[in-house]
């Protein structure tokens, strides 16, 4: 970068302090006042000291100079959190009415090496904002987000700038395109119930299609829980209940379990969606005493076979099905309400 | 039932202190990137201490030390009756940007309270059994209050962040440590919180985005503070939520579904169940096993992922999460203000104290 006074003074062997150079020989450096009995003290190196004493200086005289935003850079490079250098940063690329462009491209260079460190984004985010020019945002979220799909910083800013930028239009393709490439990325299942729940909301056209296209995932994936998660948070927009529109998805659920092979580990997630399919039918006075024996005996086989390290957990939800429906316990629940 | 693998490793626990002794004392050139939340790192190593029943290490002397550098790090008000600057009020996470005021009375620049450098700065002073008295209550109660947005969520800090769940949590701490809920708009603060839950039933860190285990901490955690975790949830939204919790248990915890365990989760998650009633439902013996494996036991410390370098908040965390399960070795945690019983209960003389 043009501007880098790394560039300029060379790498680390050939590196100037700033105490040497004769360009800041005006200032006096602060040095830092940790008091007599420093706790968890950093090993500074030299060149860490000499830049904070320097930018300490600049804080000071609350210097405004390009000189001042080139030592910035260099105290970034050693800390990039320093939340403070970054905010003096932005004060100083408004009071020389820096290029935006050029501070973009180098916040992103800063993201590329610092992908999951808080302030560049937010820095970014700043940017991006004075500019109001999303143009970049998303393919380079892209990019960040093909080195590690589940960047929740990379996911926050996306959705900062879809929202703040009405970018809509792309995201629910691109959000296809992440779950095709990794169907168990969490992420990308969030991101597609963000597009729909602040475009075209859960109409009963969208949720059926919706609904299809998660089965299909699940097919492909029967462990996968960002699948089911999503399915039933699909279906909670709805008024047919967890079985979805002419029991679908309960149908789906029982020809899964059928083609199950015996002996083998069957999906804790769609077991679990059955119990619950089943608690949704007793809660409307369906079959209880049959239904109430297949709940508890699939809390039995996830507890004992299928979700064993949650085996605590499946007794717990058995024993509260079993106090909520088990005969003779309706007239006590009346009586208390 | 007897465990199919059984536990049979033992907790190191002179090298954890010996680990957290030598980072109290100097933290080498790489930790640089933690220059400007050296407050946390000191929380971290200190509060592990505690945990690990530990805290006799320190003499009188070095204990009033460690006390007077952490006040080191308050910014107070140029003139506590004036109350025009009590904005920037709080700890700052280091020395990094502290000016000596030359008796002026301007503030000096860019100094200014960080939330969570405040919380775990307060966390500090009481795990050290220090009585809060130096500390302007109403002062530091503006602090947070100047960082609450208009979605009810908080910045870190005057100078300019991002604001999430995090700092929710951390400004529910302070406001709980002080026992004066002036610094902050309760019902904002849980409107956020409310708008921040997922259709898993998981927080995130705000609206729309994706639940996790650390920032479903901080809701969870943040609304137990505030006293209003049994009554602003449905039944159905606590359910869903002690489903998805649970749900990331693979032998340690999960932050995401589908994502590989890590050392803290079995504490953010771990707590988040305690505070909502069924922790006892978690499988202890993998839990007890992923963590006692990702310890370093030949320099100390736990690491994020077994055979990876260990850190101090990992450490912490790691020691946290054992000590859910109210592992006899360790002094006990509360899931809320992660802290220790201990502590606690020397804060709650505090407030006895404060309204006598």
């Amino acid at each position: 970068m043009a501007d880098s006074s790394s560039e300029e003074h060379g790498d680390e062997s050939t590196w100037v302090f700033y105490k040497d150079r004769p360009t800041w020989k005006d200032v006096t450096p602060v040095p830092q006042d940790d008091g007599p009995y420093p706790v968890v003290a950093i090993a500074y190196s030299e060149k860490f000291r000499d830049v904070y004493d320097y930018f300490r200086a600049v804080l000071k005289s609350k210097e405004k100079s390009e000189r001042a935003l080139k030592l910035t850079k260099d105290a970034l490079d050693l800390n990039p959190a320093n939340y403070t250098v970054w905010q003096y940063r932005r004060e100083l690329l408004k009071s020389l009415n820096s290029d935006l462009a050029e501070e973009l491209r180098y916040v992103w260079q800063m993201i590329e090496d610092n992908p999951k460190n808080y302030q560049v984004w937010h820095h970014c985010r700043v940017i991006v904002d004075w500019m109001q020019d999303p143009s970049k945002e998303l393919v380079l979220t892209e990019a960040i987000l093909e080195q590690d799909a589940k960047n929740y910083h990379a996911w926050q800013h996306r959705q900062w700038v879809v929202r703040t930028f009405n970018l809509y239009d792309q995201e629910l393709e691109f959000v296809s395109r992440l779950i095709e490439s990794d169907i168990r990325n969490n992420s990308a299942w969030n991101q597609r119930y963000f597009v729909i729940n602040n475009t075209t909301l859960f109409t009963p056209e969208v949720i059926e299609r919706e609904v299809n296209y998660t089965l299909e995932k699940i097919k492909i994936a029967t462990f996968n829980e960002s699948a089911w998660n999503y399915l039933r948070g699909v279906l909670e927009q709805q008024e047919n209940g967890l079985a979805g529109k002419d029991n679908l998805v309960k149908k789906f659920c029982e020809e899964l379990l059928d083609t199950s092979e015996k002996g083998k580990t069957k999906s804790p997630y769609l077991l679990a969606y059955v119990v619950d399919l089943l608690e949704e039918s007793m809660g409307r006075g369906e079959d209880v005493p049959q239904n109430l024996e297949k709940a508890l005996e699939i809390c039995k086989s996830l507890s004992s076979t299928h979700d064993t390290i949650r085996r605590e957990y499946w007794n717990y939800i058995s024993q509260s099905l079993e106090k909520k429906f088990k005969k003779g316990n309706d007239a006590e629940e009346m009586a208390v309400s | 039932m007897p465990s199919s693998s059984p536990v049979d490793m033992k907790l190191a626990k002179c090298k954890h202190v010996k680990y957290f002794l030598r980072n109290l004392k100097l933290m080498p050139a790489r930790a640089s990137s933690y220059d400007s939340t050296r407050l946390a790192l000191a929380f971290f190593c200190i509060s592990g201490l505690d945990i690990l029943k530990s805290l006799d290490v320190f003499d009188e002397a070095e204990r009033k030390s460690t006390i007077d550098w952490i006040y080191g790090l308050l910014v107070e008000p140029i003139s506590p009756e004036r109350g025009d600057d009590w904005d920037r009020c709080g700890f700052m996470g280091s020395s990094t940007f502290k000016f000596a005021t030359d008796g002026s009375n301007e503030p000096s620049p860019y100094s200014s309270g960080h939330l969570t450098m405040t919380y775990t700065g307060l966390a500090t002073l009481l795990i050290l059994g220090d009585d809060l008295s130096r500390v302007n209550r109403r002062a530091l109660s503006a602090g947070v209050r100047a960082l609450q947005q208009e979605n009810g969520s908080f910045c870190a800090s005057l100078e300019g962040s991002e604001n999430d769940m995090r700092f929710v949590y951390c400004a529910a701490a302070v406001c709980y440590i002080l026992q004066d809920w002036s610094g902050m708009d309760v019902q904002k603060a849980v409107n956020y919180i409310l708008n921040s839950i997922s259709y898993d039933y998981g927080f995130g860190e705000g609206p729309d985005l994706e639940a996790h285990g650390g920032t479903t901490y901080c809701a969870v955690a943040a609304l137990s503070l505030m006293g209003q975790l049994e009554t602003c949830l449905s039944s159905k939204q606590l359910n869903g939520l002690r489903r998805w919790c649970i749900s990331r248990q693979m032998s340690g915890f999960q932050g995401r579904p589908n994502k590989p365990v890590d050392t803290c989760y079995s504490f953010w998650v771990g707590a988040t169940l305690k505070l909502l009633g069924v922790y006892h439902l978690i499988d202890y013996d993998q839990n007890k096993e992923l963590l006692l494996s990702s310890q370093d036991s030949t320099i100390g410390g736990f690491s994020k992922w077994v055979d990876s370098d260990p850190d101090p908040m990992h450490t912490f965390l790691g020691l946290g999460g054992l000590a859910l399960m109210s592992d006899e070795d360790l002094e006990e945690v509360h899931p809320g203000l992660n802290m220790s019983e201990r502590a606690l209960s020397h804060l709650h003389s505090i407030h006895k104290k404060w309204m006598s």
